[in-house]
């Protein structure tokens, strides 16, 4: 960030005379602003995808009454939402009760800062970036226990009881499918492992197709994925035919929302993610980014990024819409006995292969092969 | 659990989930099978043997209670006096609603056929003494005090024309009585039951 506002100020005369902090600070405040209201839109439209979605797949229409196909539904929604009464529990825990919805958006949200969006689109390209994703989305967990133990309510309990082993649980074979990735790249930055996935045609050098066990894990983080973000075919947390709605079956109004909002702000964070690290990030096809014109480069690969990530959150919504909700210890089983062995399994055998080829994936091999 | 049971379970998940999928996106991508209809601008025509509201022409009820007596849940009530034809009079007929479960037996009994099912559904109230259909708008008092009228007009003439005819008889010919009454005693034509008008649909 500090390296923009150089930039910035280098670009701008104007600005030499201001202290160096403060345009840090704009800046900073500036981008956070710019990903927050990305964060929100996507929310709202994502609502509305989500519902016309299950629509079509249901046979039916879905939202088309407010504005035109319906597409203002969701400035209606949070119209209503923010208008509603906010209603705590007499009996519930008023600290964590009104801490909980903000914890779990934060969670969800603060991921977002080292999400490569283009060539040079990303809040900060942390080293750790994978890691920091995985540390920080598990704040979420802490926000709905915390919800699900503030409202007093035995169903927000069990759902946040739930929600809890769950995330937990599925964290693991999460990390473990994604670590094939970070093994290919040798870094955990997310930008360098968005770079080492460029060339040879910009589709072949995904890691999607670097190997076998890098095709494996990627549907495996993609299943383990759906599960921490609590999507329909793992959605127990807010089992609504057992847990009336879980963990915040006491939230109203706006503190509703947050938790609405948090919810799509996980999805997009694993569909990046798995864009990211499996399908080139924002390697466009065909093309090299990197070598075009800052603002071009920056806006094609931005477009790039954003319609594989998409594609992905529809995938999800597509599996949501299809498969009827496990039970809990079918959930569990699914984590313990199925995910995370083979997880553990796939990443021995995308380490085996890098040891053995010396890094090159299937088609560096055929593209050496035929020279 | 063995290896082989293992991978079974494996296979048959990704195959089982491929297969929802295919058959979730078929029915996402055609957009021609969606199957719902717009209610307030479309609506579905009613079949024909439909029961919706039921509807008394009450120009041909002749007020036999079978209705009544049949009703499973008693929703339906009727008034009547006998008019001066000796013929019933309905002093109301009240149909309600909110409780009629459309069993349909009260048109299969009625003898005149004049109770029908509509093809009406749509009725909805802010309270339940709206769901009370009545199919005579005039207050049952009323028809009652009218028709008593009648009926007492009716037999003060019959007792004017038995007694002219008494007399007529025993002025002109004492011998032969009983022949004039048969003429006279024909009451006045009652008011016409029709007059009132068969309450029209409610409809919206």
């Amino acid at each position: 960030m500090e390296s923009f506002a150089l930039s910035l100020v280098k670009a701008v005369p104007a600005l030499s005379g201001v202290p160096m902090w403060t345009v840090t600070l704009t800046a900073m405040v500036l981008t956070a602003a710019i990903l927050l209201v990305f964060a929100l839109t996507f929310g709202g439209l994502g609502s509305y995808v989500l519902r016309k979605v299950a629509g079509d797949i249901q046979v039916r229409i879905g939202p088309n009454r407010v504005g035109p196909y319906g597409l203002l539904q969701f400035l209606a929604d949070g119209a209503k939402l923010i208008l509603k009464e906010d209603i705590i529990p007499a009996k519930a825990d008023r600290f964590l009760f009104i801490l909980a919805p903000y914890l779990v958006f934060v969670g969800s949200f603060a991921a977002f800062v080292v999400l490569p969006f283009g060539v040079g689109l990303i809040a900060s390209d942390l080293n750790i970036g994978v890691y920091y994703v995985m540390a920080v989305t598990s704040l979420v967990v802490v926000g709905i226990l915390m919800a699900g133990w503030a409202s007093n309510n035995k169903w927000a309990l069990l759902g946040g009881m739930r929600a809890a082993a769950q995330i937990i649980s599925y964290e693991i074979p999460v990390g473990m499918a994604i670590m094939p990735a970070v093994l290919i790249a040798g870094s955990l930055s997310l930008q360098d492992i968005v770079r080492s996935q460029g060339g040879l045609l910009g589709v072949f050098g995904w890691n999607l197709f670097h190997n076998p066990f890098t095709f494996f894990s990627f549907i495996l983080y993609f299943t383990a994925a759906q599960a921490e973000t609590n999507q329909t075919p793992f959605d127990l947390p807010e089992a609504e035919s057992e847990l009336v709605s879980g963990y915040n079956v006491e939230y109203s109004g706006i503190r509703y929302a947050f938790f609405f909002l948090a919810e799509f702000g996980d999805m997009f964070v694993v569909a990046a993610l798995a864009t990211a690290c499996f399908l080139g990030g924002w390697h466009v096809p065909f093309f090299h980014a990197e070598a075009l014109p800052a603002f071009w480069g920056n806006l094609l690969s931005l477009g790039a990024f954003l319609f594989k990530a998409f594609a992905l959150v529809l995938v999800m919504m597509w599996v949501r819409w299809t498969l009827p909700r496990l039970r809990v210890d079918q959930l569990m089983r699914m984590s313990w006995k199925y995910l995370v062995p083979l997880t553990f399994v796939n990443l021995l055998g995308v380490s085996l292969w890098l040891l053995l080829f010396k890094g090159k994936g299937i088609p560096q091999m055929i593209a050496s092969l035929v020279g | 659990m063995g290896l082989k049971q293992y991978i079974n379970d494996i296979v048959e998940a990704v195959v089982t989930t491929a297969k929802g999928m295919r058959i979730t996106a078929r029915y996402g991508v055609d957009a021609s099978e969606e199957v719902t209809q717009q209610y307030p601008e479309e609506r579905r025509e009613p079949s024909e043997r439909f029961r919706g509201f039921l509807h008394n022409d009450v120009a041909r009820c002749t007020s036999c209670q079978m209705c009544i007596k049949v009703c499973p849940v008693d929703c339906i009530s009727l008034e009547a006096v006998r008019g001066a034809d000796k013929k019933f009079v309905l002093a109301s007929y009240d149909i309600n609603i909110g409780r009629c479960m459309y069993c349909g037996l009260c048109v299969e009994v009625c003898p005149t056929k004049s109770l029908t099912h509509t093809s009406g559904y749509e009725k909805a109230s802010v309270n339940r003494g709206e769901l009370v259909l009545h199919f005579i708008h005039e207050d049952a008092a009323e028809i009652k005090a009218r028709v008593a009228k009648q009926v007492a007009e009716a037999a003060a003439k019959a007792a004017e024309a038995a007694k002219a005819a008494e007399a007529v008889k025993a002025a002109a010919n004492p011998a032969a009585p009983d022949v004039a009454p048969a003429a006279a005693n024909k009451p006045a034509p009652a008011e016409p039951q029709a007059k009132e008008k068969p309450e029209s649909e409610k409809k919206g």
